[in-house]
């Protein structure tokens, strides 16, 4: 049943994914693309990882594309403003992605992947989480605050209207 | 002495920090005497090195250098009789050659400056010759030519001076490439650049060893750059554009001459590969002839004088070629004295004309400038090759060696000695004897002040009497010379089992015809200057083939510059404008039009330059995981 | 850590010197707080340790954290100027600091995680920074430009941690190292090890993951793009390789063909480039691209002196770079423009720029006695040893076209004709970073062992 419900998620985010980039209307884009965040959070209950799942929601699904729909819609953005692109240099881009596409499946094809821990009930559980955040992971979690601060100092400080 | 010897190249360093620095708030008399006084101090030790070398060999360890792994190199000078016979030729004819400056270039507005460079030349220089490895050799090797090339291009409004200085630059580069090369096998096969260590791996070492041709073929490359052999000789010519003490001290007495050291050194290395030493020979005599061929209808002083300087670097080839590693040291050491005075003497016309340089508008200048004539013509003697002359000796030892080692080095080396005494004979009648053909209004052609008379007197000793430090036995003499290098190439030698020294008679007898056919070829220049008055013909007048070739230097330069430099400059040239112009700048320019961030933000991502960016990213990655992986 | 916190807190204090009105203490205070970062990290020297199997603060970390630390020191000094023109200093200190935090961590890290972190910290102050002069259109393009193209690359740098995860279970690099050994021959780890790689490369600029790097380094302004390559490029070389060599030095066969190639490419690329480019600023670009692939020779020819040829090459090149572009910085204020034109015939007015120059453009050029010479030779040698002599051959032909265009630098300045006898002011700063990095260079040059010795 899961794996069923699996695949059924997956070909759902992968097409909706698609649509992210197939829709000329730039609203429509980012609304296909928090379709394609709640397909995959359904993908991470799935696997057990039911904080993982509602994060995503409320983060990216939420808090993020919220914000490029106030950006999109500010800067009145749509159809008519987007500026021409020969189909030629659209046929090579899709040509050259579609090849690295195939050469990465390809490669990747048959390759085993190594099971650490065999599938346990509280798996992807908060708790565990947490306990790998807080103590495995305690420097990379506190590294990334540095990360955080200055990515938000570089957005102020190009935000911000200079005082002469 | 020997441990102050050290400090020899640090006075002259000490000369350029002090010159460099003050520049223009030295009066030009203080800044002169500095340069100088720094290079007497050295000679003086230099002279002290010599006194007490004889049959030594001393290493005094400056500083531990590089110490990585297996790596090691330390500051140290190496003494020994080749050393210090070099040392004696840098620091003795460059003071010369300073004090000459003083004259030369007292007009000059970047006097000091001037100075500054030539003593930091010889401070280079004197780190070369003292090295005790190849690496430090190399140091040295480099700076010298980082100064030759400030100094060829040190006046430098001139395009042409430019250029010269920048081929130059390159030739040498080619060369050091060889070298550095070179260098880098010595590393892997003996683990070391020291020279000891070096030469006495190589001791253990059989004749004809591929490993060790390789390398001295390397190194051989190099010397073709420094020391302007063919093919790598264009260069030098092109050098006369620097002031012409720098033509005396660098082109002529000591930088070029860095190769034949170079080799000579590597003696041993030599010995253990016959290929190479018949390379060095036949590159050698070849050049000494075609350069020759040159210098017989070139009209410029200096450029007959480069060429001439080549040819000679071609014999000094020969002889290492040939096993005469003493020989060519000495060769070395008289061509110093003669071809210094000949750029001197040339220099102090050219001064004295204010400026002119072509031989068809001088003559008649033997009355005018009595102690410059007087001198260039010992000098030209010496050249020619007329006993008892300096020249004389150390050539015919050259040739006599190559007589044994194979008849045609010996035919043609006496070719080109013909060449020699004509060329050089020829450009002394037309420069001072006959009328004087350029216009007397403008030019008062007058001797040159003491200051510059004084060196020319003496070298023109020393090109006179040098001689005799090598006489060889078969006139009489002891061959003090050779015994003095002995101990230096006692190992090469040993390895060459062949070098037999042909009969006493049959090398008198050699002497004879070389010194006839010098003669012979000095009459015919009387004959056609001083009796018949002619006159090499003006620029744009129809020449015989032959003639044509050589005036022309065979279009060495413009078929280098078709092979070489031209379709360079294409690649470059579609590399910046297709690649550069037509992507990036058109693509900088497109969006060099947007008015504010937004706009620029948005537009940018769609006018096609970052998706090239990126299209180009992930053809790499495809191309990288298909061949990797499929 | 040490240095991690004082690097972190000295950012955040930054911030605050603009709530509280220090700003004319700030970059005293910088510098003293770079100067105890340096001695807090050089005390750590034979004392290796490790922070939470995160960090494993070795002696490479320690020589890497303490070149980073010196060349940001003179980079503050060279910078102080053109920052205190604009508005947001405590911003740009501020982020410049915090990038440093992302350098550190690059050098030291023994986790992917960290690597990821240090990697993303540096990069996202630096395409900040990139479009910081705000009033320059060149300059929002190439923040931009950085920002897009090198969020792609995180993408594949990502790709690679997460298929390297799939193999081997681990983000430690040691515990990578005996599963990587253990599967080599997987297609998951030769993919993953070629798409690190690949994020890799294109942080160091190597051909074909260069092409941001000319538009990038030439929009920017001057002294951000002196830091791009000086702290940025030690930072991603020492990081290259701290992971290939820990992780990846057992399967060479699948990366160093790969690797080759790049460097070929980069070389070719860079300094053949180079040789028609008009402007300064664009010349060191290429070059800088070019010197990344002399750089990554000794990451192909990984043996057991390549640490010590990347600590030399990254650190000179880093001060004759700093030397460059000041002297850049300070010309083209003065001029107005960018262009060799500019310096034409400065020789006269301006003795101690127009040495300072030369030395720089003689170590870019490899040419003795100056430190470029022996960053050359050690790299090469590293070659030699490993038996990549063609490459190394390759190299020494691509350094004889470099120094084609170094010397149209040196000789517009000394062999044309004066264009102007005013000599440019230069600050007491710039006069003592011009001083300090150009001493360096001859000092280096003359005794390779200062540096050498360390590692």
């Amino acid at each position: 049943m899961t794996v069923y419900l699996f695949i059924i998620l997956g070909v759902f985010a992968i097409l909706s994914a698609l649509m992210v980039v197939f829709t000329k209307n730039p609203i429509h884009s980012i609304l296909y693309l928090v379709l394609t965040f709640f397909a995959i959070a359904g993908e991470y209950v799935l696997l057990n990882a039911q904080f993982l799942a509602i994060v995503n929601i409320i983060v990216y699904a939420g808090a993020i594309m919220v914000l490029f729909l106030f950006v999109v819609m500010l800067l009145n953005l749509n159809k008519e403003t987007e500026p021409h692109k020969s189909i030629l240099r659209q046929l090579i881009a899709v040509i050259a992605a579609g090849i690295l596409l195939i050469v990465l499946v390809g490669s990747l094809k048959g390759a085993d992947t190594m099971t650490i821990k065999p599938f346990a009930q509280n798996t992807g559980y908060i708790e565990n989480l947490g306990q790998v955040l807080f103590k495995d992971f305690l420097l990379p979690f506190e590294v990334s605050a540095i990360l955080f601060l200055a990515a938000m100092v570089g957005a102020v400080m190009l935000g911000k209207k200079d005082i002469k | 002495m020997l441990q102050y010897a050290a400090l020899i190249p640090f006075f002259p360093l000490a000369g350029f920090i002090i010159l460099g620095l003050l520049n223009k708030k030295l009066p030009k008399n203080i800044a002169a005497v500095i340069a100088c006084g720094m290079l007497l101090i050295s000679f003086g030790l230099a002279l002290g090195v010599f006194m007490n070398i004889s049959g030594k060999t001393e290493e005094v360890q400056l500083a531990p250098w590089i110490n990585v792994g297996s790596f090691s190199a330390s500051f140290t000078f190496l003494l020994d009789p080749l050393s210090s016979i070099f040392l004696m030729i840098i620091t003795g004819v460059g003071f010369l050659i300073h004090v000459y400056s003083i004259g030369y270039m007292h007009d000059d507005e970047k006097h000091n400056i001037f100075f500054a460079y030539l003593n930091l030349f010889i401070f280079f220089m004197l780190v070369l010759v003292l090295a005790s490895s190849y690496l430090l050799m190399f140091v040295g090797w480099e700076g010298v030519g980082l100064c030759s090339y400030l100094l060829i291009g040190f006046w430098f409004k001139t395009k042409a001076y430019n250029d010269a200085a920048k081929k130059a630059f390159i030739m040498n580069r080619i060369g050091d490439l060889g070298f550095l090369l070179g260098i880098i096998l010595l590393f892997i096969t003996f683990g070391s650049s020291d020279y000891h260590t070096v030469f006495t791996k190589a001791n253990g070492l059989m004749s004809g060893d591929t490993m060790i041709t390789t390398i001295t073929l390397l190194l051989f490359v190099g010397a073709m750059g420094k020391s302007a052999q063919i093919p790598l000789y264009t260069w030098l010519p092109d050098a006369m554009a620097g002031p012409t003490p720098v033509s005396a001290l660098i082109h002529a007495a000591t930088m070029v001459t860095a190769g034949i050291y170079m080799v000579a050194r590597s003696g041993i290395l030599y010995a253990l590969s016959p290929v190479s030493m018949l390379v060095v020979a036949v590159v050698g005599i070849v050049t000494a002839v075609f350069a020759a061929t040159i210098a017989l209808t070139q009209n410029d002083i200096k450029k007959v004088l480069a060429y001439s300087t080549v040819s000679q670097l071609g014999y000094m080839f020969l002889g290492l070629g040939v096993g005469a590693f003493s020989a060519s040291v000495f060769h070395v050491m008289t061509h110093a004295f003669f071809k210094a005075l000949l750029f001197l003497g040339a220099g102090s016309v050219i001064h004295g004309l204010s400026g002119e340089q072509d031989i068809r508008h001088m003559g008649g200048l033997r009355k005018k400038m009595p102690i410059t004539h007087i001198t260039f013509l010992l000098a030209t003697l010496a050249i020619a090759g007329i006993p008892p002359f300096s020249g004389f000796f150390s050539k015919d030892e050259i040739l006599g060696h190559a007589f044994s080692a194979g008849m045609v080095f010996w035919v043609l080396g006496v070719i080109g000695s013909m060449m020699t005494s004509f060329y050089m004979f020829r450009l002394l009648f037309l420069a001072f004897y006959g009328t004087y053909r350029g216009d007397e209004h403008k030019v008062h052609a007058h001797e040159s002040p003491k200051v510059m008379t004084i060196p020319l007197i003496i070298l023109a000793i020393l090109s006179t009497i040098g001689g005799f430090v090598g006489v060889p036995e078969s006139l009489g003499g002891s061959a003090n010379f050779d015994k003095f290098l002995e101990p230096v190439f006692h190992d090469a030698y040993a390895k060459m089992l062949l070098m037999e020294h042909s009969q006493i008679l049959s090398e008198v007898a050699l002497m004879g015809i070389t010194v006839a056919a010098a003669a012979i070829s000095i009459f015919f220049a009387w004959n056609m200057y001083v009796k018949k008055k002619t006159v090499p013909v003006s620029e744009g007048t129809r020449l015989p083939f032959l003639q044509n070739m050589s005036y022309h230097k065979y279009y060495v330069d413009e078929i280098y510059s078709a092979l070489i430099t031209k379709p360079l400059d294409k690649i470059s040239g579609f590399l910046g404008n297709v690649v550069d112009n037509k992507f990036i700048d058109g693509i900088v320019n497109a969006s060099g039009k947007l008015t504010n961030w937004v706009s620029g933000l948005m537009r940018f991502v769609q006018t096609g330059n970052v998706d090239f960016y990126l299209l180009a990213m992930v053809v790499g990655i495809a191309l990288i995981i298909f061949f990797k992986l499929m | 850590m040490n240095t991690l916190i004082i690097l972190s807190a000295l950012g955040i204090i930054a911030l605050f010197a603009e709530i509280f009105r220090f700003r004319k203490a700030l970059f005293p205070l910088i510098l003293l707080g770079l100067g105890g970062a340096f001695f807090f990290t050089a005390k750590e020297y034979n004392h290796p340790q490790i922070f939470l199997g995160m960090m494993n603060f070795d002696n490479y970390a320690v020589i890497f954290s303490c070149a980073i630390l010196i060349i940001a020191f003179l980079w503050f000094m060279m910078a102080k100027n053109y920052f205190l023109q604009e508005t947001s200093v405590t911003d740009h200190f501020a982020l410049i600091l915090f990038s440093l935090v992302g350098a550190v961590v690059m050098v030291s890290f023994s986790n992917l995680t960290m690597l990821f972190l240090g990697i993303e910290i540096l990069s996202v102050s630096v395409y900040v920074l990139a479009a910081s002069d705000k009033s320059n259109v060149m300059s929002n393009e190439s923040g931009f430009k950085y920002f897009l193209m090198g969020s792609f690359a995180t993408g594949f740098l990502l790709f690679g941690i997460t298929l390297i995860y799939g193999i081997t279970g681990s983000f430690d690099l040691a515990s990578i190292h005996t599963q990587v050994a253990a599967n080599h021959d997987s297609g998951l780890v030769i993919a993953g090890i070629l798409l690190l790689m690949i994020g890799l490369a294109f942080k160091s600029s190597l051909a074909p993951f260069h092409f941001w790097a000319p538009d990038v380094y030439e929009g920017a302004p001057t002294t951000v793009t002196t830091y791009m390559a000086t702290v940025v490029k030690t930072a991603a070389f020492a990081a290259f390789f701290r992971l290939f060599s820990t992780c990846f030095a057992g399967v060479t066969g699948h990366w160093t063909d790969v690797l080759w190639w790049m460097v070929v490419l980069t070389l070719f690329v860079g300094n053949v480039s180079a040789v028609r480019q008009k402007s300064v600023k664009r010349l060191l670009a290429y070059s800088s691209v070019a010197h990344a692939g002399y750089i990554a020779i000794a990451v192909v020819s990984m043996g057991a002196a390549s640490t010590s040829a990347i600590l030399y090459y990254t650190f000179t090149y880093s001060i004759s770079s700093i030397s460059a572009f000041t002297i850049l910085f300070i010309v083209s204020r003065h001029k107005g423009s960018k262009d060799i034109s500019a310096f034409e015939g400065m020789s006269k007015a301006n003795p101690l720029l127009s040495f300072a120059m030369t030395v720089a453009m003689l170590s870019l050029a490899g040419i003795p006695p100056t430190a470029g010479f022996f960053a050359k030779y050690y790299v090469f040698l590293t070659a030699i040893n490993a038996g990549n002599t063609l490459l190394v051959l390759i190299a020494v032909i691509a350094a004889l076209v470099g120094i084609y265009y170094y010397f149209r630098v040196i000789i517009a300045i000394y062999f044309k004709p004066e264009q102007q006898l005013v000599p440019i002011k230069v600050g007491p700063l710039h006069r003592t970073v011009l001083i300090i990095t150009t001493i360096l260079t001859l000092l280096f040059g003359l005794f390779p062992n200062l540096i050498l010795g360390w590692i």
